[in-house]
């Protein structure tokens, strides 16, 4: 026991292992947003959505500038984070309906390299719109300071954040198994073919889910915005990581992209403790590992 | 024998280079032929073994990371350093392509991402060995290598063997068989080829190669980077495979070609205009031309529409 405590001083202190988890939570709440949009639209178009972290960095920027354009009220945080993630939704729909619709039936990997180029096209207009220096969101009075918890600081809006994740997740849920529209989404994910026969417009469908996961991108680039720099190498950072998430949960499964998001987060917020050198490596290694072992991810289907 | 005139051609246009155009162009040149092995070895996957690696920098990176510390820490010389560099790649591939082969397409292109940034971040933590962030500096070639012509003549030499090989392993029945694995690996299967064997000796082949160029490209640089093993460097090949035309074995060079032109042009009047450029270029491509420029001059009988 000398030996552990000797290597990893923090752990008998409670408290702190107890706000590094809140905290990991937060964050493994936040690549929840963006990689259940990007599993989703995995689930039913068979796209990997390699912008789906520049839609991310969008949702960021748009706060950023909805935040600077709104009046300097209290509502303006709110407002900013309530429309931000509809612009990008918007810009979701017109990539689909004007990309995405062209090469549904190409090979996988085309798609695929075609969503690189988008990142290479929304990383420059970006940078054009909003210029190469970094940018911040203040966060709303009421949160901007920090609580305490077990006598550690813990910054209030990660609250936010952390309550917003159970509310999201359930909503998410309840759209997915008790609409007739997520029952659509399913029917997709398992069959779009049959779908097609039964007369439901699978291509409307398409560009309502690719909507749907730009939407939430969009919502975690907002939400995050005001606890990260916003600067123009956010979506390679968040992509990558997102990326991790959904491969480990498994493409297109709802449950398992939850669960290895918060893993991710914790992992992410406790590698830092443990191994700070290789806790990205470990990342990518669990990946590995995961893919190896089980290619279709911990919850996911394997494809026939 | 319209092959071959057109080689004959080539060869001669680049013997002379030298002597009317300034170093500029020759330093252009040498980064054409250097990403154009890149490029020739990552198409050995993607337009003969129909397999898209999206790690492909970690093996350039392999390669010039050993180019740069034998040079560097072990005080080798260039001309003993330089053959090191595939077999580093080699071996880097082999370790990595023994699970990657066992996915098939987009898993595939998955896996190989993961273990693209594992070296990558390797490379960018390991401050000791590699420099991190800073990367490894004043790596020249030797001072008769140093001018931009002595160079030149010497990549090409390197990057022409190596092109000879890579051209001689796909037209050898090795080269029929991966196409064919590429085609229908359950009837490759069935008339007794190891699917499997053939697509890690693909894999390893394709590294190795790499690993060369990303040798070369350290001495030309002379200094080597954590970027070059990033997975943003892992589309460059791909891209320029594809802008060329993935079904022909000349198509990534002239794709190479395409690709450091366009990019001395724009990037030299708008640098920042280069990604956006590139990003649509990409896009065109796939939604209109899937055969690549190369496709656009006639040569369709050679290329299948819906394959890669």
């Amino acid at each position: 026991m000398d030996f552990v405590t000797g290597l990893f001083p923090w752990i008998t202190n409670g408290p702190l292992i107890t706000v590094q988890v809140m905290s990991g939570l937060s964050v493994g709440m936040l690549l929840f947003l963006v990689s259940v949009g990007m599993s989703l639209i995995f689930g039913v178009t068979r796209i990997v959505n390699l912008a789906h972290g520049s839609f991310y960095m969008v949702g960021a920027y748009l706060m950023v500038t909805l935040v600077e354009v709104l009046p300097a009220q209290e509502w303006a945080f709110w407002a900013a984070l309530l429309l931000a993630p509809f612009g990008v939704a918007a810009l979701g729909g017109i990539i689909e309906i004007g990309l995405l619709r062209l090469i549904y039936r190409r090979d996988p990997l085309m798609q695929l390299i075609l969503t690189f180029g988008l990142i290479l096209v929304i990383g420059t207009l970006v940078l054009l719109a909003w210029g190469p220096d970094n940018k911040s969101v203040s966060r709303p009075d009421a949160l901007a300071g920090s609580v305490r918890i077990l006598g550690q600081p813990f910054p209030s809006y990660y609250l936010l954040v952390l309550g917003l994740a159970p509310v999201v997740a359930v909503t998410l849920w309840l759209i997915f198994y008790r609409t007739r529209w997520g029952m659509l989404i399913r029917a997709a994910t398992v069959d779009r073919e049959m779908l097609g026969a039964l007369g439901v417009n699978v291509a409307r469908l398409y560009t309502q889910v690719f909507m749907f996961g730009s939407w939430l991108a969009g919502l975690g680039g907002a939400l995050a915005a005001p606890t990260v720099a916003v600067a123009l190498g956010m979506d390679g950072d968040v992509l990558t990581t997102a990326f991790v998430v959904v491969v480990i949960g498994g493409l297109g499964s709802f449950a398992g992209t939850f669960i290895s998001a918060l893993l991710v987060g914790l992992l992410q917020s406790f590698g830092i403790l443990i191994f700070p050198a290789v806790s990205i490596v470990l990342l990518f290694a669990i990946m590995a590992v995961v893919l190896i072992v089980r290619p279709w991810g911990l919850l996911g289907r394997p494809e026939e | 024998m319209v092959f071959s005139r057109a080689l004959a051609v080539l060869l001669v246009a680049a013997a002379v280079a030298p002597l009317v155009l300034p170093p500029f162009f020759l330093q252009l040149l040498t980064e054409i032929a250097i990403i154009g092995l890149f490029a020739t070895a990552f198409n050995l996957l993607m337009g003969f073994g129909g397999m898209v690696s999206f790690g492909h920098a970690a093996y350039f990176a392999l390669g010039a990371y050993t180019a740069a510390l034998l040079v560097k820490k072990a005080g080798w010389p260039v001309l003993l350093a330089l053959p090191v560099t595939p077999v580093v790649a080699a071996a880097g591939a082999l370790l990595f392509g023994f699970f990657i082969v066992r996915l098939s397409h987009t898993y595939f292109a998955m896996l190989s991402l993961a273990f693209g940034q594992i070296v990558y971040t390797v490379i960018f933590k390991w401050k000791g060995l590699t420099g991190g962030d800073d990367g490894l500096l004043d790596v020249w070639p030797p001072a008769a290598l140093k001018s931009p012509a002595a160079y030149y003549y010497f990549a090409l030499g390197v990057v022409g063997l190596a092109m000879w090989a890579l051209a001689a392993i796909v037209d050898s029945p090795f080269g029929y068989a991966l196409k064919a694995v590429r085609e229908n690996p359950r009837r490759a299967r069935f008339i007794g080829i190891n699917v499997r064997r053939h697509q890690l000796v693909a894999f390893v082949i394709s590294g190795a190669f790499s690993g060369l160029a990303g040798g070369l490209f350290a001495f030309y640089n002379g200094s080597v980077f954590p970027d070059f093993a990033y997975f943003t460097k892992s589309f460059e090949p791909l891209v320029v495979a594809l802008l060329g035309g993935v079904q022909s074995f000349g198509g990534p060079l002239a794709g190479a070609f395409a690709f450091k032109v366009l990019e001395w042009l724009i990037s030299r009047q708008w640098p920042v205009y280069w990604p956006l450029f590139l990003g649509s270029v990409v896009i065109v491509v796939i939604v209109v031309l899937p055969q690549g420029f190369v496709g656009l001059l006639g040569r369709r009988g050679w290329a299948r529409p819906g394959q890669s």
